[in-house]
């Protein structure tokens, strides 16, 4: 019999008993539970990626360039002395498309939860690691097997609507489930109403990064791998 | 002495704690218990923090006062009604109910604000990193490298400026590329480094056994007690949940449980609970003061 791997497990485990459970038992506490079952469900989403890392045994090379690549996302803060101009959605988009859908998911969700310990940790810090982490997961899927050309007006118009629609949003849901009273419609469109002009400003920093950056950066990691002969299986793109 | 009592114990007995605090204060909505949490953490949010403590408390005022007064725009249920907005009815249920998820949402900023001075870094890969040794390890990295790389960065500004390319009161478009090609640089140069380090990691058999963490915290005990001590109030404290003592709602109509009689032990274990720290600190003041007369 083929032994079933322990991620695949995890993600079964998760998906079929965990979060159903969390849902059900949701329903019965009283008060504003339901931002604990909604940051619970995101802790329990978070748990196969992390055992699917964990299960692939990562190697020495692969781990540094992770840790590498999330401490430059978070320093490209510095970097750049432009406020409102930050290069991290970008840096984590670009390693995605670098490196592949996992180890663009990991990089983004490292990145949010180390910058936290340097910014401060919050209630949203499940929430951050969750659509970083899906950002960069996107990036890699769609620019995979030259699913989409890797030129910079490609990557700034990805960019642009990723940090819109995807990771923008996303981040927003951490605050509308604590801060709103009831979660109703009308609720939930001013807030993400509210929201739009700081994802908007976020979008266009992306591009503007995309646009100068996207190619060096790219070049940059691709020799890296060409040069140390880093994840050979994949084909190359 | 800069030393917070509450920190020196076992950062699983912290963690315990900060979850419990964060959790109830969620979830329980009665007046009374959401006073003492918003007490219990602005007093050791400032033990912590000291005099800068003042400044966030003062930024979360502001937020308390919006978030209370734009709930009853978005309902509008409840009996009394104050007065009409656009037609639609403003209640003071609706606005009692806005004071009460405000202060769900300062409390547990408050708590959070706490969090990140207790629990450090090292102390989360001490809890969590047999459990998942990777990320803790990748955690470790990247805490070490941002310091390593803002340091960087400045020494590659400095070369720039030393040929005359700093981006010194230079426009926005110069800014952003000079900042571009920083990043550039500083990717390309501890990328290089970081085939080294892996490389020098596997040599020396990274990955060739199951691997263990260096923590210097253990279980004492005294941390056992304080564990004890915890869940016990926390176990208190869920019983008087269940049994109704801390229900609350306030629309459409209110009927908060009274904090009287029986009633009164499960506030009682409470207010403990949230007051352990706080307790434990000045406490701890109190011996270093005492000790340091008697020099």
């Amino acid at each position: 019999m083929k032994k079933i791997k322990k991620s695949t497990l995890a993600m079964l485990v998760t998906c079929l008993v965990l979060i159903p459970l969390t849902l059900y038992l949701g329903t019965f506490l009283s008060g504003r539970s339901y931002y604990i079952t909604a940051t619970l469900f995101i802790i329990e989403l978070l748990i196969p990626f992390l055992m699917a890392f964990e299960g692939r045994k990562p190697q020495a090379r692969e781990l540094v360039l992770i840790a590498i690549m999330c401490a430059i996302a978070i320093v490209g803060r510095v970097a750049i002395p432009i406020p409102h101009v930050k290069a991290t959605f970008a840096i984590i988009f670009i390693s995605g498309i670098a490196f592949g859908p996992e180890t663009g998911f990991m990089i983004g969700a490292v990145t949010a939860f180390a910058s936290n310990f340097f910014y401060g940790q919050g209630a949203f810090t499940p929430w951050q690691m969750m659509a970083y982490g899906a950002g960069g997961m996107l990036a890699g899927f769609l620019f995979k097997k030259k699913r989409l050309p890797r030129n910079p007006p490609v990557m700034a118009i990805f960019g642009f609507f990723a940090v819109l629609l995807w990771v923008g949003p996303l981040l927003d849901c951490s605050g509308l489930f604590l801060m709103a009273p009831t979660v109703s419609f009308s609720w939930i469109v001013s807030y993400f109403a509210a929201g739009f002009p700081i994802n908007l400003s976020q979008a266009i920093s992306t591009v503007v990064i995309m646009l100068v950056f996207g190619k060096p950066l790219l070049d940059i990691l691709d020799r890296i791998r060409r040069k140390y002969g880093m994840q050979e299986n994949e084909p190359e793109v | 002495m800069r030393q917070d009592a509450f920190s020196n114990y076992h950062p699983a007995v912290n963690f315990l704690f900060f979850v419990g605090a964060i959790v109830s204060c969620v979830m329980i909505q009665h007046p009374a218990y959401l006073l003492a949490g918003v007490i219990a953490s602005g007093i050791y949010y400032l033990l912590l923090n000291g005099r800068s403590g003042w400044k966030t408390i003062g930024a979360l005022v502001p937020l308390f006062l919006f978030l209370t007064v734009i709930n009853p725009l978005f309902n509008t249920s409840g009996v009394t009604v104050l007065f009409r907005v656009f037609g639609r009815p403003y209640t003071l249920e609706a606005l009692l109910y806005g004071v009460c998820v405000a202060s769900i949402f300062v409390v547990m900023m408050l708590w959070m604000g706490c969090y990140n001075k207790v629990l450090t870094g090292d102390k989360f890969t001490c809890l969590f990193g047999n459990l998942i040794p990777s990320v803790s390890l990748l955690l470790v990295m990247v805490f070490r490298m941002v310091p390593n790389l803002i340091r960087k960065t400045g020494q590659i500004g400095g070369a720039r400026r030393a040929i005359g390319k700093g981006a010194g009161g230079a426009s926005l478009k110069q800014k952003l590329t000079a900042g571009v090609t920083i990043l550039g640089t500083l990717t390309a140069w501890t990328l290089e480094g970081s085939v080294m380090t892996g490389d020098s990691m596997r040599a020396r058999g990274y990955g060739t056994a199951k691997r263990r963490s260096f923590t210097v915290y253990r279980m004492t005990a005294a941390d056992w007690g304080m564990l004890t001590v915890l869940l016990g109030l926390l176990g208190t404290v869920v019983g008087f949940a269940i049994g109704g003592s801390m229900t609350a709602t306030f629309v459409p109509q209110r009927s908060i449980a009274p904090v009287s009689g029986i009633n009164l032990l499960g506030f009682a274990a409470y207010c403990i609970y949230l007051l352990i720290p706080t307790v434990l600190h000045i406490q701890e003041a109190i011996w270093w003061n005492i000790s340091r007369y008697r020099i």
